[in-house]
């Protein structure tokens, strides 16, 4: 039986009312139904010659630097005035179209932006870095010398903290894209800050690294030295090419597992210090208000997460029959090293069994998993939950909430659930109290 | 031959394979790579060593030596080094009043941060928080939650929550105003530092701010804000890095986590903490997202072919952040209703009102654009707003 064929019979809603109905009429079991081959009828696509096996297909070069398939127009970010000041769109966020992304990879075009003073547009030769401070030796880079640098490359997440933060009172988004698209995941290229520093000499008073970006917002953070020297980067490359304007271009500072907002953009200056700054970015803003009136600061690494990316409200299930064998497939991350393992509940949580990962498993990078599901047309809440090996388990919403309340804004980790109907409609919810 | 050694190889390989796979099945609890714990953050690291690390390998050889660049020079460093710390080192001279950056603040920022800091166009509120502190020193109103039933958000202004006074200084000097950061001087920065913290009714030295207060590194170096002690981990002294270190390790009890329940879990929380979760919906969806949901797999509509207005940048660069929406009050471009308002008293009322200033708009929108530029922009709004 063909599918394809089918569903050019009948859409999909009426597809599954008709197999229902069939069902339990005829009382023949679901996963037995074959269609008399009467019932379908001829593709045209494959009855007749398609345009393009007929047709000349354009240039091989027409596009120098390639573009999508037009048909996928529609797969793009996504932003909402709603995490926007009053609408305006320079210090906004935009969302990437999770439920489209294939593997571990976000295409450039494709990975989340965040900004604070719109995207701006560096000229590589008017750039420079200086590193100065508590080092022997401070130094001002072109860009062509700090490429010159060896470099190493990483598969990291990039996550801001406000990912799912218009959740935290309760489910307000419909889709995978806006629920948790604050995130992507590229191969980043650079240099390690511990191989430029080796030769700077970094003074042993230094405890404290100031980056600060060269756009409007003047975006800085402080970092603690420890992870100055464990596996931060200057970075320059993205997924093969030059960082996108929106990603920082040409140079970012990338803090592997932390807040992509430590990981400063259109980087200018590091300087090495004894205390930190009280920069901006960690006091008014990117510091998490607990129910106590107190409020987290220097929150850096965010935390074990998960989320089910097939099904999804924008890709259900309503294609399915009683019996089919579907993949449920999800990501996984962590900030804090590695994921080990993802469990996934069809209960909202009182019943787990554990999925399977895929892929690349590395640290501090998306990481696949896979639970092969017989599908039997019964509601359910689909649920995921990642642990890793800093002994981390992502928590319910009642457990992060019992620690840290619903006003935080920031590092929203608690378990995601997609409600599943009998009809395949994927919808956001919350299992609370 | 060749094949028969490929086959061997294979056959090996398999073998290997298998036996790490049964390995690491019979150890589930392992890590995937050797990883160390006590990370500041409180994760883990990995070693680099033998040219691994984790899945990567890196190059082992020797990058000592490897050098590039040139010595910064002392002017250099001075010329972008201006950031300063709490205790006030790095702050420039200069001065200020409350009194101008009143006048300043009702010209450059009032438009976005409402009159006296207060908010109410979407943007940052600066003050008009309760400042009151319980028993404890914690600030009330930090302490809303806006969950089972109650609606008040705690307040995030500078005087409810920010910690330390420098950083309003460098945030003002360095990203603001919004469309134009970097373009106050150092004495008018001082001055609408100065106006801010009075609308929180901040006291330096136990002295109100009135309006002849003049504020300077000396004085701004000793502001208190209310708040300074509500954020933890601590993170000053020689032992701030290892309070976040115990702080970050200690997850569960700090910042919410998880276990690992396979079977019959339960899940109470609420306000008693023990009411049974329940599923909950979403209420009213917030489903304005741009560009608006769409999956098809078909062609994009046609572009329409727009001739670009010569005022189009300039709005773009320049007005935009206040007249792409009506959130501001300003007549939204593109709102026919509102332009047609607009020119109720004809265009050349508009070009005046543009380049002298109206309502919450200061002259020329806050640029220093010629008159002909203006009237070219203002064209270009009505043009497309018809």
């Amino acid at each position: 039986m063909n599918k394809t064929l089918e569903v050019k019979e009948l859409d999909s809603v009426s597809r599954r009312e008709f197999f229902k109905k069939t069902a339990s009429v005829s009382a023949i079991a679901a996963t037995s139904i074959l269609v008399p081959n009467t019932l379908i009828a001829d593709d045209e696509n494959i009855m007749h010659h398609v345009k393009w096996g007929t047709t000349l297909g354009h240039e091989v070069n027409r596009d120098p630097y390639g573009v999508p398939a037009l048909y996928e127009h529609n797969v793009v970010r996504r932003t909402s005035p709603l995490m926007s000041s009053a609408g305006d769109m320079h210090a906004a966020i935009s969302m990437t179209p999770l439920a489209d992304i294939s593997g571990i990879i976000v295409p450039n075009g494709l990975h989340f932006t965040r900004t604070h003073n719109g995207v701006a547009q560096v000229d590589p030769n008017k750039y420079r870095l200086m590193i100065h401070g508590l080092v022997e030796k401070p130094i001002v880079l072109t860009l062509d010398q700090l490429k010159r640098y060896p470099s190493e490359s990483r598969i990291l997440v990039m996550e801001c903290p406000s990912n799912s933060a218009a959740e935290w009172k309760g489910p307000q988004f419909g889709t995978l894209q806006m629920v948790k698209g604050m995130m992507s995941c590229a191969e980043w290229t650079g240099v390690r800050l511990k191989t430029v520093l080796d030769d700077l000499g970094l003074k042993p008073e230094a405890k404290w690294m100031l980056a600060e970006g060269s756009d409007g917002s003047e975006m800085s953070r402080t970092v603690p030295i420890e992870k100055v020297l464990d596996d931060a980067m200057i970075v320059w490359g993205q997924n093969g090419e030059a960082l996108r304007n929106e990603q920082g271009y040409p140079v970012r500072l990338m803090l592997p597992g932390w807040e992509a907002n430590l990981c400063v953009k259109w980087l200018k200056r590091l300087e090495f210090g004894d205390k930190p700054w009280y920069a901006k970015e960690e006091t008014s803003k990117y510091t998490a208000l607990t129910a106590s009136g107190k409020a987290i600061q220097h929150f850096y690494a965010n935390e074990v997460n998960s989320v089910i990316t097939s099904p999804c409200p924008e890709k259900d299930w309503t294609d399915l029959q009683d019996g089919d064998i579907v993949e449920i497939e999800g990501l996984a991350w962590t900030g804090h090293g590695t994921i080990e393992g993802v469990d996934i509940s069809f209960d909202g949580g009182k019943n787990w069994t554990e999925a399977n990962l895929k892929g690349l498993v590395l640290p501090k990078a998306w990481t696949r998993f896979s639970y092969m599901h017989k599908y039997d047309g019964k509601p359910l809440l689909l649920q995921s939950r990642a642990y890793d090996d800093s002994k981390n388990v992502q928590p319910t919403v009642n457990q992060e909430k019992a620690v840290v309340g619903v006003e935080g804004v920031y590092h929203r980790n608690a378990i995601i659930t997609w409600k599943v109907t009998d009809m395949g409609k994927v919808s956001n919810v919350q299992i609370r109290s | 031959m060749f094949k028969l050694d490929r086959k061997l190889v294979t056959i090996g390989t398999v073998l290997a394979l298998s036996s790490t796979l049964t390995l690491t099945a019979s150890a589930a609890d392992e890590s995937v790579y050797k990883s160390k714990p006590g990370a500041i953050d409180g994760g883990v690291t990995y070693p680099r060593e033998n040219g691994n690390y984790t899945a990567y390998r890196y190059n082992e050889q020797s990058t000592k030596g490897v050098n590039f660049g040139r010595p910064a020079t002392a002017n250099e460093i001075k010329a972008w080094d201006i950031d300063a710390l709490p205790d006030g080192t790095g702050l420039p001279e200069g001065e200020g009043s409350v009194e101008l950056g009143d006048e300043l603040y009702e010209a450059q920022c009032a438009v976005c941060h409402g009159e006296f800091g207060a908010g109410g166009s979407g943007y940052p509120q600066l003050a008009g928080g309760n400042m009151d502190k319980d028993e404890n020193g914690v600030i009330i109103t930090l302490k809303n939650q806006r969950v089972y039933g109650s609606t008040d958000a705690p307040k995030r202004t500078v005087g409810t929550y920010w910690p330390v006074a420098t950083t309003l200084f460098t945030y003002i000097r360095d990203a603001m105003p919004y469309a134009h950061p970097k373009s106050l001087s150092n004495d008018e920065t001082y001055a609408i530092t100065a106006y801010i913290l009075a609308q929180n009714e901040i006291e330096i030295d136990g002295e109100e701010m009135d309006d002849e207060y003049v504020l300077n590194k000396e004085k701004l170096a000793k502001v208190v804000l209310p708040n300074r002690n509500g954020f933890y981990p601590n993170i000053d002294g020689p032992d701030a890095q290892e309070n976040i270190r115990a702080f970050f390790a200690d997850r569960a009890k700090n910042i919410g986590a998880g276990t690992r329940c396979m079977a019959d879990c339960k899940d109470p929380g609420g306000k008693d903490g023990k009411t049974p979760p329940g599923v909950v919906e979403i209420k009213y969806e917030m489903s304005d997202v741009r560009p608006p949901y769409a999956y098809a797999k078909d062609l994009p509509p046609e572009k329409k072919d727009e001739a670009a207005h010569p005022g189009k940048k300039a709005y773009e660069a320049n007005c935009a952040v206040c007249h792409k929406t009506d959130a501001m009050g300003a007549p939204a471009v593109g709102d026919i209703q509102a332009w047609a308002t607009t020119l109720k008293h004809g265009i050349e009322n508009v070009y005046k009102n543009t380049i002298n200033g109206k309502n919450g708009m200061p002259p020329k929108g806050g640029t220093s654009l010629s008159d002909a530029r203006i009237k070219e922009i203002v064209d270009y709004m009505v043009s497309a707003s018809k």
